[in-house]
């Protein structure tokens, strides 16, 4: 029951805060920031230690059995800590689709390497700009790749990755191991350099197939990555917005905290009423993953939490004053992980266009 | 689980219950009625709840309810809301001032009034706004003056925006009884008799056309010590433990406007010279927004209900809910208008609960109505958030020196 939840659910939040809150380490990410190629391997290390990658992956594949919901519990503290390295909700989007679609060697393969930590699993379904490409460039025949996908997420390291790929049958959902030196990865200059963008170009990489149904099985997987982003955005949200409450209380100007000002007061109120929408509408789709109707759940919770973490990230800057946008206040940490996390994984736009077409089905 | 399951069986069971009285009691029974002939209407369909057990839900037996939780009454009131039954009249009455009179007030003469009101054949309003005094509910005038000789009370002065007072048999007040103490001191809180000489009722007619609001005017208006609740000065904390009886109210997340579904259906069925509306993307995104905001509100109130079957305490987020779909309404309402193009000002008024137009219209007061959206952000700020009060030059004042 996780619509509230439970008293071990509860546990894992309050562990993985405490344990990122001791590794957090705001000048490492600055650093990280600065430079191309390079991940917070320390962030990846806590997670492996602490079973995160195993997740959601089942017991018999070496996993842990658990749930998105929970997936999202660790999502969340990650967001808090603005965590620098993406593989956590790729690498279950990748063992979700494997535990779906793929068949008994594969499962076999790779899911006990991923729940380990051993492979990181990376998305790479969109091209150009469209998450969700209905003839992808990218082709996959005789068990090969060929063709480019530009700015994947975590494609700088990522070892084995889910790809959206034209067969002569339309779309299919296919595996591709990254490993060999048939995939050439070209890092991007980004504003937020640990997430490891990078174009990926495939030159006979080999690959499985996963779902001959490529759009449907992808937008099943991007529908739980979905609400695992948007944990972590509501993570990064609610941390923006405790700092941007804490010095509201402190900081003095015409004789009174900041935080007595209506404008100021109100601007924070509705950043609370924002990241409350988008906290009770993720947790809402992740305990309701197996509904029918999940997908306009999925959709809403993208929706709610993009915008919830926009604005309070730019809110506070604007409360912090000229601080606000100073490398020093660690503020742009959240202003550029908000956008990053926007768009990494298809934008508002696309969801919206999703969730409308759910709702005009139903209608 | 167990105690989820036991609240669908009772869902359930109420839902079939309405479902079967929908017609000769609901929305279609209603048309074309005048408001005497709705609020007869009414009266008959709480006396009908009466009789099926499914008035008071969450009162104690002894004072004529259920005996049942808060749960309980959620569920009938949700599903009752799908139907509507002329159930507004009732609201106030039943949400404030009969659960403050049972509070204060003991013996026959109090239990008679309970089952009067929850039967809906009297009907009781809350005198508290003034022209002087909405948000700041402290800054109302209305005078009461005691006899030294007798104990008893005279009032002089104006009550505004009351709802319904003109169908009332009795209401509750606040008045000023010293205007030399401080402001919020100064206060005393009464029980009245509508009836009582003195007393004058006059409908506002509202934007909408409708006239349920009212100016109530009292001119030396005798009120015996014996109607007064707490003590002479308590007004104030009488006043704010009336706001807060009611702790848990059935929300409707369209914000008691139309539903999206009845948006996406209209858009879904017009064009714009060959171009489907729903192709438009402002027309998407605002059904997008409107849906996860929508959704949000929904998971909130689903993740309280489960709360309190537990017997935990609901979180705050609950408070979000009447500022969000109250304005989320009103904007989606004025952009129906937008879709259906120049004849989108054509209107015949009625009270109908799916009407975009009246939605519209009506929005406004909705956002003053039960606490305006800036004292909502106040509360949410100053309650939830733990920030500091707004600057109060009328603190530490005596009433009759602050400035106005
Ligand atoms: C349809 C309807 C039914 C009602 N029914 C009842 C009833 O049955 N009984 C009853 O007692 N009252 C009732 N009211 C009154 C209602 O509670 C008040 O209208 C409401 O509290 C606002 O008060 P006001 O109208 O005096 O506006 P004001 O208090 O004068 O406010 C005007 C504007 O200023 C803003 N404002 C005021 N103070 C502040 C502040 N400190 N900071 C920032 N902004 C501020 C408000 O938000 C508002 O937008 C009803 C109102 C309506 C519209």
């Amino acid at each position: 029951m996780a619509l509230i939840y439970d008293e071990s659910q509860r546990q894992i939040a309050e562990e993985c805060d405490r344990i990122l809150k001791n590794a957090f380490s705001a000048p490492a990410l600055k650093q990280l920031l600065e430079q191309s190629g390079a991940y917070d391997t320390g962030f990846w290390d806590i997670c492996v230690s602490q079973g995160w990658p195993a997740i959601a992956v089942p017991e018999a594949a070496g996993g842990l059995g658990l749930g998105l919901s929970e997936q999202g519990i660790v999502a969340q503290a990650c967001g808090k800590v603005v965590c620098g390295a993406p593989f956590l909700n790729t690498g279950y989007a990748v063992s979700e689709a494997i535990g779906r679609f793929g068949d008994a060697a594969a499962r076999e393969k790779w899911l006990p390497a991923l729940a380990a930590g051993e492979v990181k699993g990376i998305v790479a379904l969109a091209e150009g700009r469209a998450p969700l490409p209905k003839a992808p460039a990218v082709r996959f025949e005789d068990g090969r790749l060929t063709g480019t996908k530009t700015a994947v997420p975590g494609g700088g390291a990522g070892d084995l990755a889910i790809v959206l790929a034209a067969t002569c049958d339309g779309p299919a959902l296919v595996l591709a191991d990254l490993s060999g030196a048939e995939t050439r990865r070209h890092l991007l200059p980004t504003f937020d350099n640990s997430r490891l963008a990078a174009d990926m170009a495939f030159a006979g990489t080999p690959a499985q197939l996963l779902a001959a149904d490529g759009i449907q099985a992808a937008r099943t997987i991007l529908c739980l990555l979905a609400v695992a982003t948007a944990h972590e955005q509501v993570g990064g949200a609610e941390a923006v917005f405790a700092s941007a409450r804490a010095y509201a209380l402190e900081r003095y100007a015409f004789g009174q905290p900041l935080a007595a000002f209506q404008s100021i007061k109100h601007r924070l109120a509705e950043n609370y009423t924002l990241i409350e929408l988008a906290r009770s509408n993720a947790q809402y789709a992740a305990h309701n993953v197996d509904d029918p109707h999940f997908a306009r759940y999925a959709a809403a919770a993208r929706i709610a939490a993009t915008e919830a973490y926009d604005t309070a990230s730019r809110d506070a800057m604007q409360v912090f004053g000229g601080l606000g946008g100073t490398w020093e206040a660690d503020l742009h940490l959240h202003q550029r992980r908000a956008r990053t996390l926007a768009v990494e994984i298809g934008n508002n736009l696309f969801w919206e266009d999703e969730l409308v077409e759910e709702l005009r089905r139903a209608c | 689980m167990r105690a989820e399951t036991a609240i669908q069986q009772y869902r359930e069971t109420a839902r079939r219950w309405l479902e079967a009285h929908a017609a000769t009691h609901g929305a279609p029974a209603r048309r074309g009625l005048t408001p005497e002939q709705d609020l007869a209407l009414g009266r008959a369909w709480m006396a009908l709840k009466y009789d099926a057990g499914y008035s008071g839900i969450n009162w104690p037996r002894e004072h004529g309810g259920q005996g049942l939780g808060a749960l309980e009454k959620l569920a009938f009131e949700e599903e009752e809301m799908k139907f509507g039954f002329p159930t507004d009249y009732f609201a106030v009455s039943l949400g404030m001032p009969v659960p403050i009179i049972l509070r204060y007030l003991t013996g026959d003469w109090v239990l008679e009034r309970a089952r009067a009101a929850l039967r809906g054949e009297e009907i009781w309003c809350q005198l508290f706004s003034e022209p002087s005094g909405g948000s700041d509910l402290a800054g109302l005038r209305l005078r009461a003056t005691q006899d030294q000789a007798t104990g008893d009370w005279r009032l002089d002065g104006q009550k505004l925006w009351t709802s319904y007072a003109q169908y009332c048999d009795y209401g509750i007040l606040v008045a000023r009884h010293d205007p030399t103490l401080l402001k919020h001191q100064g206060l005393t809180y009464f029980w009245v008799d509508m009836r009582a000489p003195g007393t004058t009722v006059r409908p506002i007619k509202l934007a909408d056309g409708s006239d349920h609001v009212n100016e109530v005017f009292f001119d030396n208006v005798l009120v015996p010590d014996s109607q007064r609740l707490g003590p002479v000065g308590g007004g104030f904390k009488v006043a704010l433990e009336t706001l807060v009886i009611e702790r848990h109210h059935a929300s409707d997340p369209a914000g008691f406007g139309p539903a999206l579904n009845l948006f996406v259906r209209e858009a879904a069925a017009a064009d714009v010279d060959g171009v489907p509306l729903l192709e438009d993307g402002r027309v998407r995104e605002r059904i997008a927004r409107n849906y996860a905001l929508q959704n949000g509100l929904r998971a909130i109130q689903a993740r309280n209900q489960l709360m309190l079957g537990l017997g935990m305490e609901p979180g705050p987020e609950g408070a979000v809910n009447k500022l969000v779909s109250a304005r989320a309404r009103q904007r989606l309402s004025e952009f129906v208008l937008d879709l259906r193009g120049a004849a989108g000002v054509t209107w015949e008024p009625s009270g109908r609960l799916d009407d975009w137009v009246r939605s519209w219209i009506s929005a406004p007061t909705g956002r003053q109505a039960g606490g305006s959206d800036e004292m909502l952000l106040n509360t949410i700020a100053e309650r939830i958030l733990g920030l500091p009060q707004d600057h109060r030059p009328d603190k530490g004042v005596p009433f009759n020196q602050i400035p106005k």
